[in-house]
């Protein structure tokens, strides 16, 4: 009889093994395949088709008036040479090295030093004050150029001149410092649906100057750059 | 002597004979709803060597009724490899050996190409004839790319280049241009650590 007991005793008991099998199994899969990087957002721009990234633009006549932004290397200045340009970046960076700082600059007001390394930083306060910076000096100088009473799809375009051997981080955190100004001037929240872009101002980046990336070629864009107005 | 010879066994519980396994798990639930709860799977399309600029003014993907393709751009890799300025979209990677080969560019066309041709498509509100598609390009570049890569990636999406010189089409018919002009340029906000 008490035999008997004991052996219902075991048959009660739940054979949790292959529940544990299974889970572990689960568990190992999301070990696996999650990763914990930083949530990833995204800056909409709509490419114009009525202007072209080239090809059209040949048609037009005259350009447009616009607004040029400009970033260069750091501490190159108006008033030399391209090949002077040319070999004051050869001296900035080794062939194949990243320019570490940028001038920004609007019109002929003097330039801001953009910092590369603050830009890199994650989070931390030289970065966030840094793009404040630049928010604020766009702001400002934009303003400038504001046409009164005049939609925001009228204004003057805006064209962020970029040389093209700068980090893209320089470019883009300008471009974002444009639509700041442009969310607050037009009342505008950004969402991300693409269609929220077809009444806004033309913001573009401009076109490679060049194809051919030797010094010289090099010199000459800079010089292009620099002297815009 | 054989009363002494004889050894006494110890009398465990009965209970002792079988491990308690609810505290095990208890754990491992816990564990396993932390991972599927914080973690996101993995996607192929976003390489994790990449770090992309901050700013301010990024919002959420925002794409529920278009299609979605990722462009990655290198930058300066800690082992060079993939090299800077490389491309990668799914699995395919874009090397230029020098700054005048075209080849990546053709590569990454032929396959704008047959997203193009699968997507669905609207007509834009300026240019008559030209038919856009309702997909969205991420151009997830890392913030040391060159500009000229991406400025150049934006040329072979409005498809107005003629890729055997990287020269502006001449003649063409814009009925036959497949471009993409929604972009999305991938960010991170300035608060993330």
């Amino acid at each position: 009889m008490a035999g008997n007991a004991a052996d219902g005793m075991d048959e009660g008991r739940l054979d949790l093994v292959p529940m544990i099998d299974c889970i572990m199994l689960l568990l190992l899969f999301f070990m696996m395949t999650t990763k914990f990087t930083a949530e990833e957002k995204a800056i909409s721009s709509l490419l114009p088709t009525d202007k072209g990234q080239g090809a059209a633009s040949a048609q037009q006549k005259e350009p447009p008036p616009m607004v040029n932004i400009l970033i260069y290397p750091e501490g190159m200045t108006k008033g030399y040479q391209p090949s002077e340009y040319a070999a004051q970046l050869s001296k900035t960076r080794a062939t194949g090295q990243v320019i570490g700082n940028a001038y920004l600059r609007i019109g002929g007001r003097d330039p801001i030093l953009i910092k590369g390394k603050d830009l890199n930083s994650k989070g931390g306060a030289p970065m966030q004050a840094l793009v404040e910076q630049i928010h604020q000096y766009i702001a400002e100088e934009l303003g400038k150029f504001e046409k009164p009473g005049e939609p925001r799809n009228k204004q003057n375009d805006i064209v962020i001149q970029c040389f093209s051997g700068m980090s893209w981080k320089f470019a883009l955190v300008v471009y974002d410092a444009v639509r700041a100004y442009e969310g607050k001037a037009g009342n505008l929240k950004y969402t991300g649906n693409p269609n929220e872009l077809l009444e806004a101002r033309a913001v573009s980046f401009s076109p490679p100057r060049i194809r051919d990336y030797t010094p010289n070629e090099l010199g000459n864009e800079l010089y292009e750059i620099i002297h815009q107005k | 002597m054989s009363g002494h010879g004889k050894s006494k066994k110890l009398a465990l519980p009965q209970q002792d004979d079988h491990l308690d396994l609810v505290p095990l798990i208890d754990c491992v639930f816990l564990i396993l709803l932390f991972f599927m709860l914080v973690g996101r799977l993995s996607n192929d399309q976003r390489t994790e060597q990449i770090t992309v600029p901050p700013t301010k003014t990024a919002v959420k993907f925002e794409s529920k009724d278009w299609g979605r393709e990722v462009i990655n751009v290198f930058g300066s890799t800690q082992n060079g490899d993939p090299a800077r300025n490389t491309i990668r979209i799914g699995n395919n990677d874009f090397k230029q050996s020098g700054t005048n080969d075209y080849s990546g560019y053709v590569k990454l066309r032929a396959i704008l190409d047959r997203i193009y041709d699968k997507a669905e498509k609207y007509p834009d509100v300026k240019v008559p004839g030209l038919m856009l598609p309702k997909v969205i390009i991420e151009v997830r570049a890392d913030s040391d790319t060159e500009y000229r890569v991406v400025q150049e990636i934006q040329q072979i999406l409005t498809d107005t280049m003629d890729l055997t010189n990287m020269q502006p089409k001449k003649n063409f018919d814009v009925k036959t241009l497949k471009a993409f002009v929604n972009l999305d340029f991938t960010t991170r906000k300035t608060t993330d650590k």
